[in-house]
């Protein structure tokens, strides 16, 4: 049972009006924000069509929320399901979009494509403009390099590269609800051409008639187009802010213009509004209009209400330390003072004593600052010897890994995988189930459209039987079974025997290879079976298919709304044949932004249903979660920069000249075409300069947010890049400073 | 049956009586209607001077079963009809008369009538260049649905009475969404215009056509007005409400000149607002009827059902407030006598419901519990009914399939795909492009292998994708199959030499055909099915399901052809197989699935089977928790509330107005079904909809706020959750 503690209790008493809440790590605040919804519905403040609006940043802690505010309710007595909503900002937009498509001009069943098909668009639309300019961007281009190298440069590293620009063009553009229209009169009125932002323009262009064309809206529409819809019809915010007449918001600080306004313009007039946030683990800010400092400017604001939640159980208070000595580091030494303000006070608190949620026992020696150099290779091997040589005596432990990227993710899942350590990965991937039942699907799929190949036919075995392969003993059989396969010369001997050529009967199966002999029996069933719906349009093949492939709820879900999408794909695409849907089943598969209620990550991840195992995560995927033992790696200057003249950036790509950051400058180009300011013109190489310095600050804040995910012990290790010439982060090194000054005072030990 | 006394005064009022007859659904209304049709004939009256008027062909049931009956006294037939129809009717027989001054291009010519796919189709014509000019850029629905918006458009301008010119105009000035849509206006606007200047060129008349010539140039002409009066003497109108405005102004003219009329109203109707029903101005035929009577007694439901309607109207809180609004059709409440008002509670022992995460979960429920219903029960499958809101394709399927397993037949709204979905059109017109190489269509090869699988007994998927490769080429565009004989001996062995027969007769069959082709695609698929396909050996002959789909594709075909015929217009086969192709012609033959057949679960789209206008034993509604039972079909060129009769030009429509038309259609639609439910309703309930998305919509809050007014522990209620 969760006992408030009594800086809990005051956020708890909240009945209306306006309130922020500037709340640490570990302090609670899912679980106060879910109590305080459970509160206000069962006090009765509700009446009968009204919920309680929770906005939260990510999928998974909608889930994570809908559960705890349901269960409270029901404790409550209440009936569940009623009187709450839990929303992404995207979910959120969605459903204002769904309930009114008409106002903007939509049918009821318009579509929203999914990030990889956004993603083509996108780079189509950036390569198309590329070979209409040639050699438009050559001018970025640097000087130095040879012609061959530049021939490759333009073949093979520009497009992805325009494509990113495009997409941080794009975005920004929709975040300002500007249309390429109106961005091109702009450009046109300015006496000096921008170069970068009329490239921008005109990909947009581009990319938003293909999508007019294929009738579809993308996520960053959905949110202007929500913004939109109730603007223009004054009842209808007049219903929804009725229904919902108390917002909760979570993770405030990553908020971006455009939802504070949403959110704004629902709270309006009587202002119900709870704003909960941490400026400090602000870290998705790269590009949007978010900043912490809207956050702040809240908090400030003369009416609203404004508390905190100083106090965290989450980490021992030697964690605590180290995280806050990060803070007071960045506040005070920090190499380049215009980040100082990256990270703020007040401090994490440890509970005070009785707390009804107490910080585990201290432990010291529990923090290992591992300043060693090591390649990527050897810093690998040094966390798996690690785990490995932790992890059995420590079964009832969580324990995470934490990664900048998700390629050193992978890597060291390898690595793991490798030693016999299980790990999850779930949080490196897109939606691990919809992934699960998309690609069992695919497989199959496949098969049927070459159903000939005796090698696909094998793959479709291991997919019907993949239930079987994960227990051990099965593998040794069902591995002859696929090879025996595998290895068929004719498949229609097998399927469709005709007398005196069957396969089957021709391979002398042994008496005592009785299951060997059922197994092939029982699939040649199935195969022909599947071969039969073959012929059906897509949807019913691919629920025929499905009843033989998935037991599972959750998949069976899947399942169905696959059907349904590839229904729809092939209704706007009459000429499409199975490898066509195959490939858009691949697509649908790892479509990462979703905010339906299917996958693994959407039900929200729980560390603790992973103990025993590894949980391998980018800092980013880790907000918000916890684990007895973290490890940080690739701490190093490149990921961590802290803006030094030496520092390199991800962002500046080798072949641009003056370490432009060609995003940064483009951007930069837009904002000053959409400038009244005379005093805001466009100065080449400012914006790259400034992107270093944002970039500094949010990784930061990303070095807070993984070491504040650590309960117990905390490592922190740094590699030396492929070229072996990085250094240690410099707050890697401050970090390692103080806590060694920390040990000696205790006396004895090293870091 | 037995007839009850008010039900006997009403049939045998004496046969110059003119009567409206008002009630709720289910109160022997029709049941009325038809014998005091049955009793006019039998006083004498000829069947020839009776005319059944309906709004909508479906509802002309009951009255068609009356008459089939064979002791029915002689004196030529009833004439069942529809505006449509009767329109139709009229055009055809006056059209010398009035085809120069409507402004047909060839008076001398005789007209074509088009069907709504046909008139899709030239739609088409008229608006594919309008796109390809940069109209309609930015709408996002798909073709066909943006022809059958400006159709629709059409419609409505011809049902509600104003000019189809306006339609702009009304669609804009009611408009305050973002601006750049109003452009859109603009251009369904141009579309509307060029249609009907090119069906005035081309004698063709669509069904908006039809009604307006019909009213402007033959109703208003008094030999024409004669004509009429004179072959009807007695008007059955049943389902005034469900008929549009200018069917209702033509009654309010028609009825003086009548000598008995019976006018049947149903309260709370309304279902084919979309389709421009204005049941508000069908009541006002009840001023020009001398006789007006009430039915409020069901014979459908229970008490516990009427009580349940009754929570529902509290619930959605319309007691009060919804005789204001000008889209409801007027009603009195259902007078009850107190002393048959059920007890408190009663309204659970109805309803049946359990909650799961998951779609899939609660289709099994569904399948579970009604064949149960079905098995220890004793309840006969077609008196259960599975409504959804809207029934995908997918959920149909997952439906038929899981009561196929449970051995329960199941009859769904229309044939359970589309001619394009069907193999076996698939397969023919597959055959047919390979036969006619000078069209230029290229099969793909799988489509060709699905084409030889589905054509040649015996013939598997592998084989079949071999023989394809094989055999199949296309070369500039003409596809061209060889001989079975001429390919590698190994193949041959691994194909089979029987199949390949069968193969090399078809191809044989093909090649001789396509030196001497037919002009007509209907001609060359009958020959291919009667010489080839249906003969043994060939995939066919034991499949009755692919005899029926190639009636259906032949006799689609051949209408098709008729049509293009009649009208001055080019078309080939080439074209049909096209607009098969692209949906166009879905030629989904709604005759077969009209009537409820024996031993069979029903699954349809809650509207459909409104409309139907059949009582139940038991009702399924999945989805409960979905948006799709509040809100309308959102059509970005129309609007059927602001083209409506009710709706002032110029006023804008908010969202207060759309929210009030939703929650009135909900409890319209929902008191519909419950009063065509003998039995029990069960709700299917899942936290995620088909498509993943948690549902919490209106009906679910609706029927939440009924349930809170009765307690929980009352029998026969599970409340599970998963």
């Amino acid at each position: 049972m969760f006992i408030p503690r009594p800086k809990q209790e005051q956020i708890l008493a909240y009945r209306g009006g306006k309130m922020g809440v500037s709340a640490v790590p570990g302090s609670g605040k899912t679980q106060i924000l879910s109590m305080l919804a459970a509160q206000i519905i069962a006090d009765g403040l509700l009446e009968d069509e009204q919920e309680v609006l929770v906005v939260t940043l990510v999928n998974a802690a909608v889930d994570n929320f809908s559960v705890r505010v349901g269960n409270l309710v029901k404790e409550k007595g209440l009936l569940p399901n009623l009187g709450y909503r839990v929303r992404t900002l995207h979910g959120l937009a969605h459903d204002i979009v769904r309930e009114r498509p008409d106002l903007l001009g939509l049918s009821e069943n318009f579509q929203i494509i999914d990030e990889r098909e956004v993603d083509k668009i996108r780079r189509e639309a950036a390569s198309a403009w590329l070979k209409a300019h040639p050699y438009a961007l050559d001018d970025y281009l640097d000087s130095t390099l040879e012609q061959s190298k530049l021939d490759w440069v333009r073949r093979d590293h520009l497009p992805a590269r325009v494509s990113d620009v495009a997409l941080a063009f794009i975005r920004l553009a929709k975040d300002k609800q500007l249309s390429s229209e109106e961005i091109r009169a702009r450009l046109e009125q300015l006496p000096v051409p921008l170069p970068l932002a009329q490239m921008g323009c005109e990909i947009y262009q581009s990319y938003q008639q293909a999508l007019v064309y294929r009738g579809a809206l993308d996520f960053d529409d959905l949110i202007r187009l929500a913004i939109q819809a109730i603007r223009l019809d004054e009842s209808y915010l007049e219903r929804l802010r009725y229904r919902w007449p108390y917002i909760l918001e979570d993770e405030a600080q990553d908020s971006s213009q455009l939802q504070e306004q949403i959110l704004e313009k629902l709270a309006e007039p009587n202002g119900n509004w709870v704003r909960v946030g941490d400026p400090n683990q602000a870290i998705f800010e790269t590009f949007t209009t978010a900043s912490p400092e809207s956050l702040r400017q809240f908090l400030d604001s003369p009416e609203v209400d404004d508390l905190d939640m100083p106090n965290s159980g989450r980490s021992t208070s030697s964690i605590i330390d180290l995280a806050n000595y990060l803070i007071e580091w960045t506040q005070e030494e920090h190499p380049r003072e215009e980040v100082r303000q990256a990270l703020v006070p007040p401090p994490i608190e440890v509970t005070p004593p009785g707390d009804p949620q107490p910080n585990p026992p201290d432990d010291p020696q529990a923090i290992h600052l591992v300043e060693q150099k090591m390649t990527p290779q050897g810093e690998m091997e040094y966390v798996v010897e690690s785990i490995a040589d932790w992890l059995p005596s420590h079964p009832d432990n969580t324990v995470a890994v934490l990664v900048p990227r998700n390629q050193r993710g992978f890597d060291l899942a390898k690595a793991l995988g490798a030693r016999g350590l299980e790990y999850s990965d779930s949080l490196l991937r897109s939606t691990a189930e919809t992934r699960g039942a998309a690609g069992a699907l695919a497989n199959i799929l496949n098969y049927l459209a070459e159903p000939g190949s005796s090698r696909m036919l094998s793959i479709a075995y291991n997919v019907w039987r993949r239930e079987a392969w994960e227990v051990e003993e099965n593998k040794a059989l069902l591995e002859v079974v696929k090879r025996m396969i595998n290895k068929c010369r004719q498949v229609e001997d097998y399927l469709w025997p005709r007398a005196g050529n069957d396969w089957f009967a021709s391979l002398n199966i042994q008496e005592d290879q009785d299951w060997v002999s059922g197994e092939l029996q029982e699939f040649r069933q199935v195969v022909r079976r599947w071969q039969g719906a073959t012929t059906l349009p897509i949807d019913q093949l691919v629920l025929s298919l499905a009843q033989d492939l998935f037991h599972e709820p959750p998949d069976l879900a899947i399942a169905h709304k696959l059907a349904l999408l590839l229904r729809q794909a092939g209704e706007t695409n009459s000429d499409w044949h199975l490898p066509d849907f195959t490939e858009e089943l691949a697509v649908i598969a790892k479509n990462e932004r979703r905010f339906l209620g299917f996958s693994d990550d959407d039900t929200g991840f729980d560390p603790e249903a992973h103990k025993g195992q590894v949980v391998i995560s980018t800092m980013h995927k880790a907000k918000g979660l916890e684990w007895d033992r973290v490890y940080l790696m690739s701490v190093n200057t490149y990921n961590f920069p802290s803006g030094r003249l030496q520092d390199r950036y991800i962002a500046e790509a080798w072949f641009l000249r003056d370490h432009l950051n060609l995003e940064a400058e483009t951007i930069k180009q837009l904002e000053v075409a959409l400038s009244s300011g005379d005093y805001d013109w466009y100065e080449e190489g400012q914006a790259s300069k400034k992107a270093r310095l944002d970039y500094v600050a949010e990784r930061l804040r990303l070095l807070y947010v993984g070491i504040t995910r650590a309960k117990k012990e905390l490592f922190i290790t740094r590699n030396t890049g492929r070229d072996g010439k990085l250094q240690p982060a410099e707050s890697f090194q401050a970090l390692i400073g103080f806590w060694e000054d920390r040990l000696s005072d205790l006396g004895g030990g090293s870091a | 049956m037995e007839l009850t006394p008010p039900q006997l005064d009403l049939i045998e009022a004496s046969n110059d009586q003119k009567i409206f007859l008002e009630g709720p659904a289910g109160a022997g209304k029709t049941t009325a209607g038809v014998e005091r049709m049955l009793y006019l004939m039998a006083q004498g009256a000829r069947a020839d001077t009776i005319l059944v008027f309906l709004p909508q062909r479906n509802l002309a049931q009951p009255y068609y079963q009356a008459l089939r009956n064979p002791g029915l006294v002689a004196g030529g037939t009833v004439d069942v009809l529809t505006l449509g129809g009767l329109a139709q009717k009229m055009v055809q027989l006056f059209w010398p008369l009035v085809s120069e001054q409507a402004g047909f291009a060839h008076p001398d010519q005789a007209p074509t009538f088009l069907n709504l796919e046909t008139a899709q189709y030239f739609m088409a014509r008229v608006v594919e260049p309008m796109i390809e000019g940069g109209a309609f850029d930015t709408v996002t629905i798909d073709r066909n649905r943006l022809y059958s918006q400006v159709v629709d458009n059409l419609n409505k301008a011809a049902v509600v009475g104003f000019p189809h010119t306006e339609l702009e105009q009304r669609l804009r000035g009611a408009w305050i969404g973002e601006i750049s849509q109003a452009h859109l206006y603009a251009d369904a606007q141009q579309a509307a215009l060029r249609f009907r200047e090119f069906c005035l060129e081309q004698n063709l008349l669509d069904f908006s056509l039809r009604v307006e010539v019909f009213l402007k140039h033959i109703w208003s002409v008094p030999v024409c007005r004669d004509y009429l009066s004179k072959t009807y003497n007695h008007l059955i109108y049943d389902n005034v409400e469900e008929d549009t405005p200018v069917s209702h102004d033509l009654m309010a003219e028609w009825l003086p000149q009548l000598e008995s009329a019976t006018l049947i109203y149903d309260w709370d109707g309304g279902y084919r607002i979309f389709l421009g029903a204005d049941p508000a101005s069908g009541y006002r035929l009840k001023d020009h009827c001398q006789e007006e009577v009430t039915f409020n007694h069901s014979f459908v439901t229970t008490p516990e059902i009427q009580e349940f309607t009754a929570g529902l109207e509290i619930s959605f809180n319309l007691a009060e407030d919804r005789l204001d609004s000008p889209f409801v059709s007027p009603s009195q409440p259902i007078v009850e006598d107190p002393a048959s008002k059920p007890a408190v509670g009663d309204v659970r022992s109805v309803l049946e419901f359990e909650t799961h995460r998951f779609h899939p979960q609660m289709l099994d429920w569904v399948v579970e519990r009604a064949s149960y219903l079905v098995e220890d029960e004793g309840i006969p499958p077609e008196e259960i009914v599975i409504l959804a809101p809207y029934m995908s394709d997918s959920l149909r399927y997952s439906l038929s399939e899981r009561f196929d397993r449970s051995g329960i037949a199941t009859q769904s709204h229309r044939p359970s795909r589309a001619l394009k979905d069907e193999p076996a059109a698939q397969c023919l017109l597959t055959l047919a492009a390979v036969a006619h190489p000078e069209w230029g269509i290229t099969p793909v090869s799988y489509e060709l292998a699905y084409a030889l699988v589905q054509a040649v007994d015996g013939l598997d998927l592998v084989r079949g994708q071999l023989l394809a490769e094989i055999v199949y080429r296309s070369k500039d565009g003409r596809p061209t199959l060889t001989s079975f004989d001429r390919i590698n001996p190994d193949m041959q062995e691994r194909i089979t030499y029987q199949l390949g027969e069968r193969y090399e007769n078809l191809r044989l069959w093909l090649d001789s055909y396509s030196l001497n082709p037919v002009d007509e695609l209907d001609h060359f698929l009958s020959r291919l099915f009667g010489e080839v396909l249906s003969q043994p050996g060939y995939g066919f002959h034991h499949s009755r399901d692919a005899g029926q789909v190639t009636a259906n594709l032949i006799d689609s075909a051949r209408r098709f052809r008729w049509i293009l015929a009649e009208s001055l217009t080019d078309g080939s086969g080439k074209d049909y197989v096209q607009l098969v192709q692209q949906g166009v012609v879905a030629a989904q033959y709604i005759r077969r699935w009209n009537e409820p057949s024996e031993g069979a679960v029903f699954l349809a789209p809650a509207y459909t089977f409104l409309m139907g206008n059949r009582p139940v034993e038991v009702q399924f509604w999945l989805d409960v928790g979905g948006q799709g039972w509040a809100e309308r079909l959102y059509q970005p060129l129309t609007q059927p509330y602001v083209l409506s009769r009710h709706w002032p030009p110029g006023t804008p429509w908010t969202d207060s107005e759309e929210f009030a038309s939703s929650q009135e259609a909900l409890y319209r639609l929902s008191t519909g079904l419950i009063r065509r439910c003998r039995y029990k309703i069960y709700l299917g309930l899942s936290d995620l909809g088909e498509g993943g998305y948690e549902m919490k919509g209106p009906f679910l809050r609706a029927i939440q706020r009924v349930l809170q007014n009765y307690p929980a522990d009352a029998p026969g209620t599970q409340v599970e959750t998963h």
